[in-house]
Order: C-alpha cells, then structure tokens, then sequence
C-alpha cells in the first residue's frame, strides 16, 4: 500500500517536474513570468470556484487559465497598455475571485481540498490526473519536437523570427496555451501560490550554466524532478507543505547556481 | 506597374502606436530587379521605418506596399521568406542562450518552413556564407559575448544564408572598423553585381556610400526629399539642408 502511494507521488512529481521546468524554458527565456503567475492564480481561482459549485475544479481551472492565457496574449501584443499593468490587475482579480470563492466553499472536507489548491498536497494526486500530466508533458515534448526551429528562433528575437518568415503569432499562443495547461494540471501538486516556482526555478538555474539552448532544455526538467524529489523528502522529513519545501529548495539551488554559474566568471 | 518592379510603394504613409504624426509619409518609390539603393538622411528621417514598411515588420497605415509583385500586408510571411534584412542593432543579452551558429542558421528557418529541419544542403549554404564573411572563428561563440562589430557580421551572414531576392541593410557598417566596413562593401558590391540581388541600403555617412549604388536617395522629416542622384551628384547645399549645418 505504501508503496504503490509512493510510486504514485514519485511519478506525479516526475512529470509536473519535467512539464513545469520544460515550460519554464520558454517561460524565462521570453520573459512570461508574470504571465505564468497570473496564469498560476487564474487556475486557483479557477479551482475554488469548481469547489463551490461542485464542478470538477481541475477542468474549471484549466478553464481560467486558458482564458487568462487568451486574453493576455491579444492584449499584450495590441493594447498600448503595458502587459505589467494588464498582468498586474488581472491577477489581483484572479487572486480576489479566488480567495472569495474559498469563502464560500462548504464544509471541513472542501475546506481542507481548498487549502491544498493553494499550498499543494501530493496525497491528494490521483491515477486520472497523473495521466492528464502525462499528456500534457507529451505533448510539450511532441511541440518542442516539431516546432523546435520556430521556437528557437522566438525565443532569440521575436521580431528577427518575424523578419525571416517566420508566422509568430500561433507559437506564441501555443506557448501561453501549455503554459496554461501546465500550471492547472500541477496545481494540486505545488499548490496555486507557488507553482511558478517550479516553472521559472529550474529553467533559471538550467541558463545560468549553458550558452546552448539545447542543453537548457535537457538540463531545465531534470533540475525540476530534482526540486520535485528533494521537496518531497523535505516536506515528508519536517510535515511541510509540499509547494513551500519545493519552492524553498528551488530558490536556494538557484541563488547557488548564480554564484558558481560560469557565464558570470570573469577571467 | 511593371513586372520589372520588385519593391514598389504607392503614397505610403506608417505611423507608430500612440503616434499622431506619420513617421514616413507620401512614399512613392520604384525599385528595379537588382538595383542598388542607398537611402541616406539624418536620424529620424524615417529610414528604418521605411525598410521596416517595405518588409512588413511595420504594417503601412496608408497606401499600398508591394513586393515581388505582392502586397506584403496578406503575404508578409512568404514573402520575407525572400527578404534579408540586417536590423541596425540588436538587443542580444550577455547570457544569451544562442551560439553564432544557431543564430545564423535561424536566417533560414522560414524558408526551409515548418516541421523540417535544416538539411545537409542548408548547412553547405551556411558554411558558404560563414566563409565568405570570414567569421569562422566566432561560430561556436555564445551570440552575447560577441562586440558590436562581430554582431553585425553574423547578421549580415544571417541575411544572406536564406538567398534571399532583395537584401535590406540599416546602417550595416556602423558598429565596423574601417577595415571590416570596406571588406563587408567590397562583398555587397560584388554580390550585387555577380547575382543580380536588389539592394536597399540605409546609412547617415554619406562616405559609406558603395560605388556601384544605382542611385541614392535622400530622405529627410518622413519624406523622400531626392531622387535618382548618384553620389557625385550631391551639392554641398544639399547636404547642407538635409544635415541641417549652417554657414
């Protein structure tokens, strides 16, 4: 019993480690922080508001996010309005519904799901959802795969990708789209306020060392089950919260690497 | 117009967001399969933004703009796919995930289009081009770590590796040492001579000004203010207005 539990968490960190931190590439390397933290807080909403109505709160924050997602895009390439300033009232919306709609979800038993929606809680992961993390990591891995050179070439520079015929745009929504998927289907995992550590944590480490992109995105997802496993043990060995001991760990790692990262040497 | 026109602009006017004056306004312009252009004018004259209209970067807000026969507002994206085009700077950030290799080949990557990767052939092409613009040296240099002059190398190399049909250059030479500025001239001139490329250079130095440019034009506040001169045409007058110098 023990250990199909602990096999069933070890996979589920796996892969919202390796589909967190792969996204993260792209997330740090285009500067989307913000993005996957308003994302990370539309889910949360997203998810408190499945609790009160009863409503399957991972589909409910698949739902916020891709719509944050959706209108984050139009409005940051067309509004002259800064994305900061979009990113910033947008989350303090998502972050306002959802801390109301916790308010009003019923019950002891909710009241302790809606808590892991925020702080995370791997006991609660279950077979379907680690399958849907499975797909998605999939099918980040099959876009990165396929669409390798127009991602490449986006992430050096948007507007010289754009300039050597390259069509931008639905690339980049497939970006903000995955980056949406990602955050909803690890939400139980790391929990709604601190999955975006797990998104730009392993990614940032990973450029601190390497000059080749290619590296980056091998090296990005084997740090993000690394953070995964070690928040693991951590929070089993002192009963933290899953989300903070991987946030801790992961920003500890970073502050490291920034120290020994050799592109920072001189000499 | 003709079929012999590859670049033509019909009083083209484009105005940058949150703007109420047009940045280049009333654009009439020809150019001619395999010509050399050289635009010169002072800063804010509206060169980069021309460049930027023609290939599509910044959509016109009047007029029409036509490239090889097509308006680059529905076909922007195939047809840039024949346009090189050499930015005059480039924010690249010291940490830069990219090597000078990866950053040249991505020149290509529209052309050689979506779900294929680049092939022998597109390497040989690469390798051609990394030689002729002797930056050899620099290929598995992080593109962050290069000094301004080695950038524009590479984003000259970067231009030309897709082959393309017309060939835009903002200030190519700026960041180049006298040395590399004529070597890099020499290498337009005898490109634009041995395979018929259209040329369309922006520059403020008038020295700069390669000998076998077809024609120069002047452009000053927005506007194209001559036409049709050649180099040696130029009255100190003339300049002098366009500069803006007194005495």
């Amino acid at each position: 019993m023990l250990s199909s539990f602990l096999i069933t968490t070890l996979i589920g960190a796996s892969l919202a480690g390796v589909a967190c931190s792969l996204i993260g590439v792209f997330v740090v390397r285009m500067k989307l922080s913000s993005v996957g933290f308003c994302m990370s807080h539309a889910a949360f909403a997203g998810s408190a508001l499945g609790l009160v109505l009863s409503i399957n709160p991972l589909a409910l924050a698949l739902v916020f996010s891709s719509v944050v997602a959706l209108i984050i895009g139009p409005i940051a390439e067309k509004s002259k309005l800064h994305p900061d300033v979009i990113l910033g009232v947008l989350f303090s919306l998502m972050l306002s519904l959802g801390l109301i709609f916790l308010k009003f979800s019923p019950g002891t038993a909710l009241s302790s799901t809606a808590m892991g929606i925020l702080w995370g809680s791997i006991l609660g992961i279950n077979t379907r959802e680690i399958i849907l993390l499975g797909i998605i990591t999939l099918v980040i891995l099959i876009s990165m795969k396929l669409f390798s050179k127009e991602f490449r070439s986006i992430m050096f520079d948007r507007k010289m990708a754009e300039a050597s015929g390259i069509n931008t745009k639905p690339f980049y929504y497939l970006i903000l789209l995955l980056t949406s998927a990602v955050v909803s289907l690890s939400l139980k995992l790391i929990g709604g306020l601190l999955i975006f550590a797990l998104i730009i944590n392993p990614a940032s480490t990973a450029y601190e060392f390497f000059y080749d992109i290619r590296k980056i995105i091998i090296f990005s997802p084997l740090l993000g089950v690394g953070y995964c496993f070690l928040g693991i043990i951590i929070s089993f060995l002192f009963d933290f919260p899953i989300g903070s001991s991987i946030g801790v760990v992961s920003a500890i790692c970073f502050g490291i690497s920034v120290i020994l990262s050799p592109k920072r040497r001189k000499g | 117009m003709s079929n012999n026109y590859i670049v033509e602009l019909e009083d083209v006017d484009t105005i940058y967001e949150g703007e109420r004056v047009p940045a280049i306004r009333d654009i009439n312009l020809e150019i001619k399969i395999g010509e050399f252009i050289c635009v010169i004018g002072p800063n804010g004259a509206g060169k980069t933004t021309l460049l930027e209209t023609i290939n599509g970067i910044l959509s016109s807000t009047r007029g029409k703009v036509r490239v090889i026969g097509q308006d680059i507002k529905k076909f922007g994206h195939s047809l840039r796919k024949e346009i090189g085009y050499v930015p005059q700077e480039i924010a690249v950030d010291e940490l830069s995930p990219f090597l000078v290799e990866d950053v040249i080949m991505m020149g290509r990557f529209g052309k050689i289009g979506i779900l294929k990767s680049p092939s022998l052939q597109d390497f040989e092409i690469m390798e051609e081009i990394i030689k002729w613009i002797k930056i050899d040296d620099l290929l598995r240099r992080p593109v962050g770590k290069l000094s301004g002059g080695q950038l524009q190398k590479v984003m000259i190399a970067r231009a030309l590796v897709k082959k393309p049909k017309i060939l835009l250059l903002d200030e190519p030479f700026s960041n180049l040492d006298i040395k590399a500025s004529r070597d890099i001239s020499e290498k337009i001139c005898h490109l634009h001579l041995s395979s018929k490329l259209t040329i369309i250079m922006v520059t403020h130095n008038i020295g700069s000004i390669p000998v076998n440019s077809n024609k120069v034009m002047l452009m000053n506040d927005g506007k194209i203010t001559g036409d049709n001169l050649s180099p040696k045409d130029f009255q100190l007058d003339q300049l002098k207005f366009l500069y803006q110098v007194k005495g």
